[in-house]
């Protein structure tokens, strides 16, 4: 049975009228990568600082590594590290300076050089910060959460904003982490950062949590659609479809999407046209992804809101 | 207070502040502009020396006298006038020849007259007979008209002091004229004061808005890093800034307008609690205005009364009464005393209290700053 690490019950937070977090309960597991999944304005950020301790909930009960988080913070912050969203940090100083003063102020003497070949930036080393790509940012923000080697690090969309190479730079620096044995509590508003990364997923719009569980889990429960894209095929496909009664769409030039509701059904689409002796030039399987889920549960989509940023 | 946390959040404000060029800039630009610009504008003030050309037709004694009397005072440079000028209409021709703008004409028989007047005094016999002399002068000229004043002052001290009444004008304008206290001693001290407040007060408000913004707040407040370090480590850098500008004050003042400040202990001080008190008062607004432009619009808010109400380029006296009642709850009133009779006057009472009011003012601003700020946002 899995340690229970960060315990979140009925939080609550208001801001005026505006009901940000709803009431939500959670546990995340110890050693886990958890990841909080959900559009912008959802309260992911609310939700995370409440338990880093910076911000103080209107009601609820949260626990984290066995403390209340509105008794113990002095001590909750020496063992948690903290990416916050959109960090940054001081123009003029190196990197290395930089991680430097945020060990000092954790009174920690890591070895510094290797911290930072662990989110590989041994070579930025010296490099003021204002003059680090996007992605070499994030990457000291991560340096920075591990000075005090916390048990938990909490990245607030570590990867927002970054081009694809630097987003997978990062997400490989965070199943690094992971096999080092830290906690991992996550939030984004990427589903493939969460489809790649998490073993668990909380899916939070306006304030709730829709959904919690493994991806798999998750797509199984909610979106169990097979999207099966014929390319190249001759007549009679969408036929195939019609027969088995699942819903299908011609796109021109012979490219047929079937969406089937399990593998056998994928597995009858196949036969019908070797069967039928229908030619293809290509076939392509996909299972639903976290976006779809999140468009069935909420009717809107994740992924045009994200990048509206 | 853990000092090693503010030692280290000093000394990585500094690194950047050194490796700014733009900042460094700043900070020294403004007290080195306003001492240069007020040493230009008041360098000749309290000297001022006007010509003042002379055609005594008299010669005698008293006629002497008078004109003896009047460059006595400092005020007048008295240029004889000879022969040339016979007599009123040749004067006015000399002005215009010469394009002067004054001249005072002592009439014949000048003295006689004077004399006549005492010994009728002296005896007791009542007389209002007068003696002349004549002033011609250019009215379109602004220097005449003051010529013209100046020499109406100092008749006025004669009479009076011929009448045997007491000669309160002459006695008045000896002190403006002996005094040692220039201008550039008044206003030294007055920039010291304000230059450490402005760069006090800003440069807390625009460090801290900056780097709430940039969400550094948000990080330190995840760190052990306590408000009250954070508060002090931003005082000391604040005091480091407002070292730099009065050494550099002083050095202009003291290279190129010949300023002569005491130089004790009571001026470290002073500038110490300068900076108490306004790096505080910095974090204060940044608590309780968050976003940039309206915490300096609250800096402005501050700075500016205290600017002109007190006492930094205009003394108090010349205010009225209210404004100098306001001023004294104004604590830029109380470093601008303090520093001007650290380094000028050395007034003991006065130095007291400055420092007591200035004390007890840092350490309830720095109090408040603890209670009240706190890293937790909502
Ligand atoms: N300090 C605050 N004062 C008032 N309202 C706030 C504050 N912080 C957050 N909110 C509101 O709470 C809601 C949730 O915001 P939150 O920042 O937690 O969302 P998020 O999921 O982190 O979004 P994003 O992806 O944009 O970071 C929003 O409606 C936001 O406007
Ligand atoms: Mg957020």
């Amino acid at each position: 049975m899995p340690e229970t690490i960060i315990q979140v019950r009925d939080l609550v937070k208001q801001y005026g009228d505006n009901t940000a977090v709803n009431s939500i309960s959670f546990d995340v597991n110890e050693g886990e990568v958890f990841a909080f999944l959900g559009p912008n304005g959802a309260g992911k950020t609310t939700t995370v600082e409440i338990i880093e301790t910076i911000r103080t909930a209107t009601s609820g009960d949260i626990q984290i590594l066995g403390m209340d988080v509105n008794k113990n913070r002095t001590e909750i912050l020496k063992r948690i590290g903290v990416m916050p969203q959109d960090f940054s940090s001081f123009d003029r100083l190196t990197v290395w300076e930089t991680v430097q003063y945020y060990a000092r102020l954790f009174g920690s003497d890591v070895d510094i050089d290797r911290l930072l070949k662990l989110v590989n930036l041994g070579e930025e080393r010296d490099k003021h910060y204002v003059t680090l790509s996007g992605g070499l940012k994030q990457r000291v923000g991560i340096a920075v959460a591990l000075v005090n080697d916390p048990e938990i690090v909490f990245l607030d969309e570590p990867t927002t904003g970054l081009d694809p190479r630097a987003r997978r730079d990062v997400w490989e620096v965070v199943k690094d982490l992971k096999k080092r044995g830290k906690t991992i509590f996550l939030t984004t508003h990427y589903m493939e950062e969460a489809e790649v990364l998490a073993d668990d997923v909380a899916i939070i719009s306006k304030g709730d949590i829709i959904a919690h569980g493994s991806v798999d889990g998750l797509i199984d429960r909610f979106c169990s659609t097979i999207h099966v894209a014929i390319k190249g095929a001759g007549p009679g496909v969408k036929e195939i479809a019609d027969e088995m009664s699942l819903v299908s769409e011609s796109l021109g030039n012979g490219n047929v999407q079937i969406e089937a509701e399990n593998n056998e059904q994928v597995v009858e689409i196949l036969n019908s046209l070797k069967n039928k002796n229908i030619g293809y030039g290509s076939v392509d399987i996909r299972k639903a992804n976290l976006e779809e889920v999140f468009l069935e549960l909420t009717g809107e989509s994740l992924i045009d809101k994200g990048d509206a940023k | 207070m853990n000092f090693k946390l503010v030692y280290a959040s000093l000394s990585i404000t500094l690194k950047e502040f050194y490796r700014s060029k733009a900042s460094m800039f700043f900070v020294l630009l403004f007290p080195i502009i306003l001492m240069l610009l007020f040493g230009l504008i008041f360098q000749d003030q309290g000297e001022t020396v006007y010509d003042l050309h002379v055609r005594d037709l008299d010669g005698g004694l008293n006629s002497q006298n008078i004109t003896e009397m009047l460059g006595n005072t400092e005020i007048f440079n008295i240029i004889e006038v000879g022969d040339e000028v016979g007599d009123i209409d040749d004067a006015k021709d000399y002005l215009t020849e010469h394009k002067l703008n004054a001249m005072l004409v002592i009439p014949e028989g000048y003295s006689d007259g004077f004399d006549a007047i005492m010994i009728d005094r002296f005896l007791g016999i009542p007389t209002n007979d007068t003696v002349d002399v004549v002033m011609i002068y250019d009215p379109a000229n602004t220097a005449a008209m003051t010529k013209i004043s100046i020499l109406n002052s100092i008749m006025d001290g004669v009479n009076k002091a011929a009448t045997g009444m007491p000669d309160v004008l002459v006695l008045e304008m000896e002190t403006t004229v002996s005094d040692d206290f220039d201008y550039i001693d008044f206003f030294a001290p007055g920039i010291i004061a304000m230059s450490v407040m402005t760069t006090a007060l800003f440069g807390t408000v625009t460090i801290n808005t900056e780097l709430r913004q940039k969400g550094i707040l948000r990080k330190l407040a995840t760190t052990p890093l306590s408000r009250s370090e954070w508060l002090l480590a931003n005082i000391l850098y604040q005091l480091c800034m407002a070292v730099l500008s009065t050494i550099s004050i002083i050095l202009i003042g003291v290279g190129l307008f010949d300023l002569n400040p005491h130089l004790n202990l009571f001026l470290p001080l002073f500038v110490i609690l300068n900076v108490f008190a306004f790096s505080g008062i910095g974090m204060l607004i940044t608590r309780f205005v968050k976003e940039a432009e309206s915490a300096h619009a609250a800096a402005n808010a501050i700075m500016f009364p205290m600017m002109f109400l007190s006492g930094t380029f205009f003394p108090l006296e010349g205010m009225p009464d209210f404004l100098q009642t306001f001023a004294k709850v104004l604590p830029l009133y109380y470093v601008n005393e303090g520093l001007r009779a650290a380094m000028i006057t050395l007034d003991e009472g006065t130095l007291m209290t400055s420092t007591i009011v200035l004390i007890v003012l840092a350490i309830v601003i720095f109090i408040l700053g603890v209670l009240l700020t706190s890293w937790k946002h909502d």
